[in-house]
């Protein structure tokens, strides 16, 4: 009997956590009408998504998604999160979309999209002075990429190159790998320009970003399969932004030009 | 199923670095601890001072910074290349998850064992000496063996909770068990790694703890 009841108690303990899920996603999908929009991001990825000095979120694609969220009538919430449980997070509802650099290409069919706002390449970073200048020259170095990002699924598709390393490290975020970089346990970092850019211009950061790229691709903001709702009203206020410049002042403050491509 | 079935291999890829973290850390941690715990017990107040402070920091600060100070520590502190720290076949990463595992835990087996050794009756200690004894025959023949019987229970606590801190090692991108798991379930959109992993990790504590028991047993001859 005692058994019996451990048992049982064992398996409410397995169900209990899953039933929670289920609960979370019937809230999660009506979040964006609770008057909240949760914007999910990767809180060490400068300029995109970040903490500033003062410890508040800050960011090109946060401040982006503020103004999407007052043009909304919604309160605008920064989520961080870790950027390999960023499916769960958003399947559980904790979060209404992923707006952090978001790549759509080679995840089109995983998420509802909107227009591409961005363009951006995955580039390959290497310490100033290093013999490494093209990505011929990869071959038996050792390359650190963010865990689930972009430019591990670019190197991915690019097997040539992926087998020509001596080691891939996957580590948890960019400033983890820059570290990794300047201390000298990685040869190179496979990252995103923009981020790669902006590191290097605003921490002064004694990198050198290869003339060849790994790939090209685009930056949209992802929300869960069938969330079209959201999309379209997130899609007409990126518009309307467009328009009227708002998004040209955003790019400029953070860029010092506009690049994005939204319109 | 398939998908369960890659689950299982991967996860058993990441396995080797988990089992391998366990093992060294015990292999190096258990004599260091023995080590520190004569140092505490030292007369000389240096030393005994020394000990004090490594103690109260290895046990007052995360696992996890302790790690990455060890790890990032030699190149933003000393300026010396990472990679020229690697010993043989191991990556300095690897290395450096042992040596912060293994100061870690060299701390807290101190103050286990410590307890173990305090806890003799100075009489015993009377007693070998007037049977001729010397002082490292005593300790070694005499107080040690009932030291490790006492000390056991203590010593599963600590060797069950560091099968589940080798999961830290994620944070020097070593790919350990949990580091796998993490990443099948953000490919799989799935909890099922997750699970899985609890049940690997639970059976290697199932049979620790079956092992200790057995010890126990073995050296309660007295009771």
């Amino acid at each position: 009997m005692k058994k019996l009841l451990t048992m049982a108690l064992a398996a409410s303990m397995l169900v209990m956590p899953l039933a929670a899920c289920d609960a979370a996603d019937a809230e999660g999908s009506a979040a964006a009408t609770n008057g909240k929009f949760v914007v999910g991001f990767d809180a060490e990825f400068p300029p995109m998504g970040f903490i500033a000095e003062d410890g508040s979120y800050t960011g090109f694609d946060l401040e982006l998604a503020a103004e999407v969220a007052s043009r909304l009538g919604l309160e605008f919430v920064a989520q961080p999160i870790a950027w390999d449980s960023k499916d769960q997070e958003l399947a559980s509802g904790n979060i209404d979309c992923i707006w952090n650099g978001f790549t759509i290409s080679g995840r089109e069919d995983e998420y509802t999209w909107t227009e591409p706002y961005m363009s951006n390449n995955q580039v390959v970073v290497v310490n100033a002075g290093s013999d490494i200048s093209t990505l011929a020259d990869l071959a038996g170095a050792v390359v650190a990429v963010q865990k689930d990002s972009s430019g591990l699924a670019a190197l991915e598709e690019n097997t040539e190159l992926l087998d020509s390393f001596a080691e891939l490290v996957q580590v948890d975020d960019y400033l983890n790998a820059m570290m990794e970089l300047e201390s000298g346990a990685v040869d190179a970092i496979v990252m995103d320009e923009i981020v790669a850019r902006y590191q290097i211009q605003e921490a002064g950061s004694n990198f050198v970003v290869l003339d060849e790229s790994v790939a090209s691709e685009e930056y949209g903001v992802g929300f869960a399969l069938g969330n079209e709702e959201l999309r379209d009203q997130v899609q007409a206020a990126l518009e309307e932004m467009a328009a009227d410049g708002t998004l040209a002042e955003i790019s400029n403050e953070w860029f010092g030009e506009d690049i994005t491509t939204v319109g | 199923m398939a998908d369960l079935y890659s689950t299982f291999t991967q996860l058993a890829g990441g396995l080797r670095f988990t089992l391998g973290i366990f093992f060294l850390t015990l292999l190096f941690s258990i004599p260091l601890g023995l080590l520190v715990a004569r140092g505490r017990m030292s007369k000389n107040i240096i030393v005994a001072g020394l000990v004090r402070i490594y103690i109260s920091v290895m046990r007052g600060t995360p696992l996890m910074l302790q790690l990455l100070l060890v790890y990032f520590g030699p190149y933003y502190i000393f300026g010396v290349r990472l990679a020229d720290l690697d010993v043989g076949p191991f990556k300095y990463r690897f290395v450096a998850t042992i040596i912060g595992f293994s100061l870690n835990y060299a701390a807290y087996f101190a103050e286990i064992f410590r307890a173990g050794i305090q806890s003799m009756p100075v009489g015993q200690y009377e007693a070998a000496q007037i049977l001729g004894f010397s002082k490292a025959q005593t300790f070694f023949r005499i107080i040690l063996p009932q030291v490790v019987k006492r000390v056991l229970p203590a010593v599963t606590n600590e060797v069950i909770t560091l099968v589940k801190d080798t999961s830290l090692a994620q944070v020097l991108a070593v790919t350990e068990m949990f580091t796998t798991a993490k990443n099948l379930a953000s490919a799989q959109v799935s909890v099922m790694p997750f699970i899985v992993a609890g049940v690997f990790y639970y059976v290697m504590n199932g049979i620790i703890e079956i092992i200790m028991n057995r010890a126990e047993k073995k050296m309660g001859y007295y009771q």
